[in-house]
């Protein structure tokens, strides 16, 4: 009696396959309503001209159908453009400045050196703190009487007494720094992380070969990086897209519009104007082109995986 | 106590056959080697016999009656890591009641069985100690003891001292043989060391990539490979396997450094294989000596002859000059002969 | 190349003596083994030469040069690891001009020697590939190309061999062997595996526990070894050592095995070397080779316990009045196991050592 070829029987490997397939299914399905659920109902609404202020529920929203009228508004949507233009700023400021400086600090933790604990807390402790915690500190810290322009006043021995928050370039300086400040810790661990991940004997036969420290860094450890590095730069630029929490506290936006990012700027489209139809629009135009941006870094990531070892 | 057998078993991953159509029969008691390169398929078969895995095709057979439908829990065949895998927080006696106490035994008959392979394994005195505190040698002996406590059909092992140094590879492999002969347990053993499987094996079956090409007592193996490729794999330093050039009254070796008389080679030999302890060195000028590796004991020396590569064994420490020429000579009753698909040409009785 | 000259060198981690104390030097152009098992300090040693580790005492010399200040980057050394240390993330010739870029040299130049080496080792085809994926066999070149493009005084190797299989290692190690006769480098070989260092060294250090234990050629290391741990660890299998009593016997000097019976009168040399030494608890040594089977009365008496065949050649297991020991005879040897035989070891190759010691009585 042998088993027909045909039939072949599945193997323990398989079978477990299966049952864990079907015993997460409740799972998957409570998962994909959540998340699939909010983004219909989301391309719905933006394909309208529905608010709340229309006295009407979300699901009578075809009652002021505008197809993609909202689309069409938001290309011609100056203060969009305006907010736009600042977030990208703000991302081409801070995502470098977090990574180099990340980087340096991550290169002064590889090796061991006394207290190497303590300030390693030390450094990680701005990320634990409550962004808008962080930004109420940071209103204070720069304000006209505020302990930096105390300190500056001490250092140059002149009275200093800028007014940061209400500047609007120098708000926007206050607010880049405080996302640096908050957030050079988290590039610090996952670049640390790649560092440390680099085989010591490379390093090693390296040095042999005659590499200093700044060939070893440039031609071993840089390159065994490039993954850490870009997914890294990619959470980043993805996070620092949405900057919110600590920048409306600090100025909500102002003076003006000097500080209005993409986050603000929906904000108060959603809170003050409830044009949420058009909100709705906004927002999957962000999420339609964060999710092409990613797919493509990651995919590049994937095929330069394949090479590196 | 089983014999196990496989009846035309395959089993595929993908695209590669890891184990084409393979059948043999493993007698209870014994010690029986798997050996060949890497990824030939010998792991595989030890997880088909575990029942890690099913097979595509084919029966599998626990004393005639078919396991296939049975998991690896019911087949009672216990195995023995490479990393013997002993938990570090339980004591040796945790280690080796660890089965038993799965399978909810009572403590005196726990106690028993401990007690019994503890004495069979000379590790009653260690069962106190952590893994930690144990040597490497006590460590294994532990690890078995842990496969045995279940009376298992048979235990397998895979590759299981590779990793270790020379010398204790060597002394830990007489060891295994003594407590397998003592125990008289079948073991199943995968190594691709050709010297580990020919020292332990009572029989052995040589892998090339899924299939089986010789079954047999290491002896046989040894003295009557089937193939070239049986001959290569097994034999430090490694066979010398040379192209027979000409027919008739004389046939030529390695660019003629070699000359056979025909008659003695039998029809349809493509190439002949003559094993480094028949070639002998006398004055002459067939070849010339490339390196002389002495050994103490006995010395290798590697010749060019032709375009060939070959080498010698000698026994002792004879003077042979690197760069030298050498006169070469061969025991014609010694040479295996093979075809050109390599297979073994019986030789004729001249 | 250069010589290698290790003054007084001693080296501790904390509580732990890696080095207790070690005097050796390397002659130019040599292949020397360093040899021992893991954990006798042969790593330590060579990474000091290589100045990845500084000594806690005593002083490295490259010929006339001391070196022990000259740090890593400047000091010449080729070195291979025991997994290559390849840089993955570089292609084959990337990796083969490492060491010439980071010196400055020009890239025509670089190009030049590259080929030329590629060339040497067989590695052209490959020049282009990347080297993650390549096999065992092309990594090691590799790793010895890269070392050796620079032209180093002083090569050092780390058990290169010993993520190779078996039937690979011998092909590397008469390849290895073959390069360093052709080039003369000197070159320093870590291993514990005796064979190995057999096969390929003009002369070996073996080392047990941080100290050298005897420093010399393969014969000489086999057929005189210093102590009863070389008598042990050199060979395939290691010499016999059975504990003996020396007792004067009608005018000879024999040795008394008890219970496996006395052997044969020691040589005259030995002999005189054991009287003159005034010995009388002994090792008594033999080489598991060199060893016939006598008619019934004559040898040692031995129970055989296992009979090990192993290709060529057979092993016989014995024991000898509670000492384990070995012999190595033709296959069609003519003893089962659970017997009792009687063996006689060849005059000439019988050595002896003293008991408290462990020394070597006399030399040959």
């Amino acid at each position: 009696m042998s088993t027909d070829a045909a039939k072949a029987p599945m193997s323990a490997a398989d079978s477990d396959r299966k049952l864990g397939f079907y015993l997460t299914l409740p799972a998957q399905i409570l998962v994909l309503f959540i998340a699939l659920f909010p983004l219909l109902m989301q391309l719905y609404i933006s394909l309208t001209d529905w608010s709340p202020l229309t006295g009407r529920g979300w699901w009578d929203a075809w009652a002021f159908w505008n197809t993609f009228g909202n689309y069409v508004e938001l290309t011609v949507d100056a203060r969009w453009w305006g907010a736009l233009w600042r977030t990208v700023l703000v991302m081409l400021i801070c995502v470098p400045a977090e990574f180099l400086l990340g980087l340096a600090l991550a290169t002064l933790f590889i090796d061991n050196f006394r207290g190497k604990r303590v300030f390693y807390s030390i450094i990680l402790m701005p990320m634990m703190v409550v962004p808008a915690v962080a930004g109420y500190m940071f209103f204070m810290l720069f304000q006209s009487g505020g302990p930096i322009n105390n300190i500056a006043s001490a250092l140059s021995g002149q009275n200093v007494a800028i007014a940061w928050l209400s500047n609007p370039n120098l708000a926007f300086v206050a607010v880049v720094v405080a996302d640096i400040w908050q957030w050079t810790p988290l590039m610090f661990l996952i670049l640390l992380a790649g560092l440390v991940g680099v085989p010591d004997d490379q390093l090693k036969a390296a040095t042999l070969l005659g590499a200093n420290w700044w060939q070893r860094f440039t031609t071993i450890m840089l390159p065994r990086m490039k993954g850490i590095i870009v997914i890294a730069v990619a959470i980043r630029l993805i996070e620092n897209f949405k900057i919110f929490d600590t920048l409306y506290i600090m100025t909500a936006g102002g003076p003006g519009v000097a500080t209005e990012t993409i986050s603000v700027y929906i904000y108060k489209l959603t809170t003050n104007d409830l044009a949420w139809g058009y909100v709705a629009a906004i927002a999957l135009v962000i999420l339609i082109s964060l999710s092409i941006v990613l797919g493509i870094a990651i995919s590049r990531q994937a095929r330069a995986g394949e090479g590196a070892a | 106590m089983a014999a196990i057998e496989f009846r035309s078993v395959s089993k595929r991953f993908g695209k590669t056959m890891a184990v084409d159509d393979v059948s043999f029969r493993i007698e209870d008691g014994e010690f029986f080697c798997f050996f060949g390169p890497p990824l030939s398929g010998k792991s595989t078969i030890l997880r088909l016999i575990l029942g890690l895995e099913r097979p595509d095709a084919g029966e599998i057979l626990f004393d005639g009656r078919p396991v296939t439908e049975v998991g690896p829990a019911e087949r009672n065949v216990a195995m023995v890591f490479q990393n013997l895998a002993l938990f570090p927080h339980l004591t040796a006696r945790g280690n080796v009641e660890f089965p038993l106490r799965e399978r909810k035994v009572d403590a005196a008959t726990m106690a028993r069985r401990v007690a019994e392979v503890a004495e069979k394994l000379h590790i009653g005195h260690i069962l106190n100690k952590l893994p930690a505190h144990l040597s490497g040698g006590e460590r294994q002996r532990v690890a078995i003891a842990r496969a045995l406590v279940r009376d298992p059909v048979a235990y397998l092992m895979d590759d299981p001292i590779s990793a270790l140094d020379a010398r204790l590879r060597e002394e830990t492999r007489v060891e295994l043989k003594r407590i397998q002969t003592e125990l008289g347990r079948t073991l199943i053993y995968v190594t691709h060391d050709q010297e580990e499987a020919m020292s332990i094996a009572d029989r052995m079956a040589v892998l090339e990539a899924g299939r089986i090409r010789q079954i047999g007592t290491p002896t046989d193996v040894y003295d009557r490979p089937e193939s070239d490729y049986v001959a290569r794999l097994l034999g430090s330093p490694m066979i010398n396997i040379l192209e027979a050039v000409g027919e008739g009254p004389q046939v030529r070796l390695a660019g003629g450094a070699i000359a056979l008389d025909g008659a003695a080679v039998p029809a349809g030999t493509v190439r002949v294989g003559v094993r480094p302890e028949n070639l002998a060195l006398r004055e002459g000028s067939d070849a010339t000596v490339y390196e002389v590796e002495p050994l103490g004991s006995f010395t290798v020396v590697t010749l060019t002859a032709g375009d060939e590569r070959l080498r010698a064994l000698l026994r002792g420490q004879p003077q042979v000059v690197p760069d030298s020429r050498v006169g070469l000579h061969v025991d014609p009753a010694k040479l295996h002969f093979f075809a050109e698909d390599g297979r073994r040409v019986a030789a004729s009785a001249a | 190349m250069s010589s290698i000259h290790l003054k007084a060198l001693t080296k501790s981690f904390g509580n732990f003596e890696a080095i207790k104390q070690m005097d050796l030097m390397v002659r130019d152009g040599e292949f020397l083994a360093l040899l021992g098992p893991s954990g006798c300090g042969k790593s330590t040693t060579m990474n000091i030469i290589a100045g990845m580790e500084a000594p806690s005492t005593g002083r490295v010399f490259f010929d006339e040069r001391d070196v022990s200040d000259v740090p890593m980057t400047r000091r010449g050394v080729g070195f291979v690891f025991q997994n290559y240390a390849i840089f993955t993330h570089m292609n084959v010739r990337a990796n083969l001009a490492y060491g010439l870029r980071m010196r400055g040299v020009g890239p025509a130049e670089i190009d030049r020697r590259v080929a030329a080496i590629a060339e040497f080792l067989q590695l052209t085809p490959f020049l282009d590939q990347p080297s993650a994926k390549l096999s065992v066999n092309i990594l090691q070149r590799l790793a010895i190309g890269r070392s050796a493009i620079v032209e180093p005084a002083i090569f050092l190797l780390d058990e290169p061999l010993s993520n190779v299989d078996a039937a690979f290692r011998a092909v590397m190690r008469t390849e290895l062997k073959h390069l360093q006769r052709q080039f003369k480098q000197t070159m320093v070989y870590v291993t514990h595996d005796q064979l190995e260092a057999m096969t390929m060294a003009d002369r070996i250090a073996v080392m047990d526990h941080g100290v050298l234990q005897q420093v010399g050629t393969p014969l000489e290391v086999y057929n005189n070894p210093a102590n009863i741990f070389v008598a042990r660890f050199i060979g395939s299998p290691g010499m016999n050592l059975v504990p003996a009593t020396l007792v004067e016997r009608d005018g000879a000097l024999l040795a008394d095995l008890g219970a496996a019976g006395a052997s044969r009168p020691l040589e005259a040399g030995l002999a005189a070397a054991a009287r003159a030494a005034g010995a009388r608890e002994v090792w008594f040594g033999f080489r598991p080779e060199g060893v016939n089977l006598a008619a019934d009365g004559q040898g040692l008496a031995v129970t055989i316990t296992f009979l090990e065949r192993i290709g060529s050649r057979t092993i016989v297991h014995f024991d000898a009045a509670g000492t384990a020991g070995k012999a190595v005879f033709e296959n069609d040897v003519p003893l089962a196991a659970g017997t009792v035989a009687q063996l006689v070891p060849a005059d000439a190759l019988v050595r002896l050592f003293d008991r408290q010691s462990g020394l070597a009585i006399g030399g040959a």
